[in-house]
């Protein structure tokens, strides 16, 4: 067991480091120069003392691999880099924004994996009636959305058209109720986006569970619970829909990716601060230093996420300890 | 895997529902030039036209015609998808059946760079790609394609492992069959549900990126694309086009994603075994 647990942190690991290796070389490739990049918007006249007193106070002057250990020193420290554009500090500006993200990005795969589960389970109990075949044909249409359409409609309906809620920021500056009206305010900016992000994430919960439970539903123990009287909703949540769920965790990894592309877009779509709108801005701008620390740490906290996810199945499913 | 696979899919409403609807789309891709009224590159009629009988969908800010840019826009679209999709799975076919049958740490090493490429958020990776190198949509294809055969290699490799084992491949090796000889005629043969599968989702992944990424800005704004419609349209919320400029393209694309998603979730269950529709008692 523990073994495979190295095993896992290593290729993790790696991984991190080939990216944070990608990082660096894209900055080396770029054709131009990174000084004249760097203070061009800038007054000043780029002499030939100043440009060679530049390039050895950014140290471009050193060999790559000591470039190289200082950017990961660097990396160590919590320094992603400066913006040029925005002036502040990389890590300043995600710092700023990640907390917004991870309260969208959060609930709402909460929110779309309760609704996805509970809406699979009731399902495939009722495969192949009407229920069953509404819901699927509904799903299938609705995973045929775009998050960028569900997040425009929704745009042009309640914000456009009625008013009803803000079609940016997350919330609203120099309001004075304090407390309580601070939190209702927040909620009322968040709804759009959230409700966006996740009904474009139920119909691939849907699917995933109403397959895993369809052969659940087989399983000798579902007819043992049956045969013994036990109540429906019992077998259906307790014994079946408990182990059609594994699958699901497995796949956490897969739908984080999703969640996180959908999030740019509809970040993007609302102008919710977060890390989606700041890499929509860094796009525009070409804000490059900007856009690889928004990529170091996203790839991060995928992986954290994703080995959390891995420790956490080998404790749910044991079997998986065991066929190593 | 013998199954009567067309006549299984025919079954399938909503395959086949999906089937027609592409073949819709992809007809009026191809007939683009013959069927749209104007050139799309055209900026000489008046700006912000209401539908007209002159322009169906009205014109834009510069006076484009938005029919045919439409039009224009859906060809590349389905273009992107098809080639991203051919790329990909020729990809990820090579690599899972050549990491299936070299093995040892050619194979380690194909399937450790498809674990660290499933982990990592792709579309920041095409974001900083393509910010650095503002690359032609040529290049844009391949390096989508290249972060994308993961899922392909991965089931290729599966199923080409456990063919190997198979009677008919072990005797056909016994009779000196040489390995290439036995992958044409034994292996990628039955790996067609593979590809059959593969090829539809990536393309309806690739659409969906390339929707995204035009939408935010990533291609060249001259490309004719749903997604650089969308995000101008979006630019005027006080004047009333949206249901003559934003609403066409978000129905196009919808459209296209709903029928690759039609077709797939019909290929998967006649594929799947376990999920066939027919050979499963009900409760």
């Amino acid at each position: 067991m523990r073994n495979i647990t190295v095993k896992m942190v290593t290729a993790y690991l790696l991984t991190i480091l080939l990216l944070i290796f990608l990082n660096f070389l894209l900055q080396r490739l770029l054709p131009g120069d990174a000084i004249i990049a760097m203070y061009s918007g800038h007054e000043v006249v780029m002499t030939d003392e100043l440009y060679a007193e530049l390039v050895s106070r950014h140290g471009l002057d050193l060999p790559l691999h000591e470039q190289f250990l200082t950017y990961l020193s660097e990396l160590a420290h919590g320094d992603l880099g400066y913006s040029y554009i925005c002036h502040a500090s990389t890590a300043d500006l995600i710092m700023d924004a990640l907390p917004w993200t991870l309260l969208l990005m959060g609930t709402a795969f909460l929110l779309s994996a309760v609704v996805g589960i509970v809406l699979g389970v009731e399902s495939s109990w009722r495969r192949g009636r009407r229920f069953d075949r509404s819901l699927l044909a509904f799903m299938l249409l609705l995973d045929g959305f775009h998050s960028l359409v569900i997040g425009i409609i929704a745009l042009a309906i309640f914000c456009w058209h009625f008013g009803w809620f803000p079609s940016s920021g997350a919330m609203t500056s120099y309001l004075s109720t304090g407390g309580i009206g601070h939190i209702r305010d927040v909620i009322w900016h968040l709804v759009l986006p959230l409700a966006t992000l996740t009904l474009s994430m139920i119909p691939g919960d849907y699917l995933l569970i109403r397959n895993s439970m369809m052969l659940t539903i087989r399983e000798p123990y579902v007819l043992t619970a049956r045969a013994k009287g036990i109540r429906e909703r019992r077998i259906k949540y307790l014994h079946a829909a408990r182990n059609a769920i594994l699958p699901f965790t497995t796949r956490i990894g897969v739908r984080l990716a999703h969640l996180i592309t959908g999030m740019i877009f509809i970040e993007t779509i609302f102008a919710y601060p977060g890390l989606g709108l700041l890499t929509y801005n860094a796009i525009s701008n070409r804000d490059l230093p900007l856009m690889q620390g928004i990529l170091t740490v996203s790839v991060i906290l995928v992986l954290l996420i994703n080995i959390v996810v891995d420790l956490l199945y080998q404790k749910i499913d044991l079997r998986v300890g065991y066929a190593y | 895997m013998h199954i009567k696979q067309f006549q299984e899919f025919a079954k399938d409403k909503l395959g086949v529902f999906g089937v027609v609807l592409l073949l819709l789309l992809l007809m009026t891709a191809i007939l683009a030039p013959i069927i749209a009224p104007h050139d799309p590159w055209d900026y000489s009629a008046q700006h912000l036209q209401p539908p007209s009988k002159e322009h169906l969908l009205g014109t834009n800010d510069c006076g484009y015609d938005l029919f045919s840019e439409l039009l224009w826009a859906l060809r590349t679209s389905i273009a992107f998808g098809i080639s991203v999709a051919a790329i990909t799975c020729t990809i990820g076919v090579v690599l899972g059946v050549s990491a299936a049958l070299i093995g040892g740490m050619y194979d380690m090493i194909v399937m450790r760079i498809a674990d660290a490429l499933l982990a990592i958020p792709t579309i920041m990776v095409l974001i900083l790609i393509a910010a650095y190198f503002k690359p032609s949509t040529t290049v844009l294809v391949i390096t989508l394609s290249l972060v994308m055969w993961q899922t392909v290699a991965r089931g290729v490799r599966a199923q080409t492992l456990s063919l190997k084992t198979k009677l008919h491949v072990k005797a056909a090796r016994n009779m000196g069959a040489p390995t290439i000889y036995i992958m044409r005629r034994h292996i990628m043969p039955e790996l067609f549900p593979l590809y059959a599968m593969g090829f539809v989702t990536k393309a309806r992944t690739a659409v969906f990126m390339e929707a995204g990424l035009s939408f935010l800005g990533i291609f060249d704004p001259s490309t004719k694309s749903l997604g650089i419609m969308m995000s101008y349209a979006m630019r005027y919320p006080h004047f009333d086009i949206w249901f003559n400029w934003l609403l066409p393209p978000v129905f196009a694309l919808s459209l296209l994603i709903i029928s690759l998603g039609l077709i797939s979730y019909a290929v998967e269950g006649i594929f799947d075994p376990r999920l066939r529709r027919n050979n499963v008692t009900p409760i």
